[in-house]
């Protein structure tokens, strides 16, 4: 997938750790783990609200889409490729 | 009722599956057994021919030999295991279901292998009726013909595997979900 997710850049850029993050979000670290690896298939607006709001960014600054080779072949591998 | 978790009626159907695989382990190793017993018999096969008979569509008597009577119980045997492979898939298939965890990606693996034994048992009983036809000519076989409903449960299972993998599929994407 090409989109990528910034999140230990705002991270660090914020002096903030994962935890005190997830601690304000609401979110486990487990899962902002996962978002922070780019492991996350999906981000609810809800989640992303909540990071904007503690991180106070953007959107943008989380997540982009930098698109590579191979990209597109793995879209197409996920959504018709199965479990 | 719940359906679904402990103390559903997956759990219910869960121990009676239970008790029908341990039943089936103890019809196959008594049809080896008989299987194993008919071929150390076949050395004498006086014995087997007086103690033995089977009795054709117009009333005639055959005598079974040792090599059909042999075949037979192996045939039944196979048959025997094919329904435990059945039911061994289905007891996971319903821990599962009791775990309150349905959409397990090994589900969809069971399900299709579930549909391949029974096309397997399906195509097999034909196999079978064909060669008793054949080596036992007149004598009464019952349910010979060609099984819709089979065929049309083997559609099924493979749907409801597919059905299983856009749920596991599904499932995936919902604990990535941040």
């Amino acid at each position: 997938m090409a989109i990528r997710v910034h999140l230990d850049r705002v991270l660090l850029e914020r002096r903030m750790s994962l935890t005190e993050l997830a601690d304000r979000v609401g979110v486990t670290i487990a899962n902002l783990s996962i978002l922070k690896t780019g492991k996350a298939r999906a981000i609810r607006f809800s989640t992303l609200d909540a990071l904007c709001r503690e991180l106070d960014c953007q959107p943008g600054d989380l997540v982009a889409y930098e698109p590579g080779p191979g990209s597109e072949e793995e879209v197409e591998e996920e959504a018709y490729g199965g479990a | 009722m719940r359906t679904l978790g402990p103390g559903s009626i997956s759990s219910f159907l869960k121990i009676i599956l239970d008790v029908v695989y341990f039943a089936l382990w103890v019809a196959v190793a008594v049809l080896a057994a008989l299987a194993l017993l008919a071929i150390l018999l076949s050395f004498n096969p006086d014995f087997l021919k007086s103690a033995i008979h089977i009795t054709g569509e117009d009333g005639k008597e055959f005598a079974a030999n040792d090599a059909t009577m042999a075949a037979g119980l192996t045939a039944a045997g196979l048959y025997a295991v094919g329904v435990l492979i059945i039911v061994g898939r289905l007891r996971r298939i319903f821990v599962t279901l009791t775990a309150g965890d349905p959409f397990h990606p090994d589900n969809v693996r069971r399900l299709r292998f579930i549909g391949l034994v029974l096309a397997g048992l399906e195509l097999g009983r034909y196999v079978f009726w064909m060669v008793s036809a054949f080596l036992l000519p007149g004598v009464s076989r019952g349910g010979h013909g060609f099984n819709l409903t089979t065929w049309f449960s083997v559609l099924v299972v493979f749907v409801l595997a597919e059905v299983f993998r856009e749920g596991a599929r599904l499932r995936s994407e919902a604990e990535l979900t941040i």
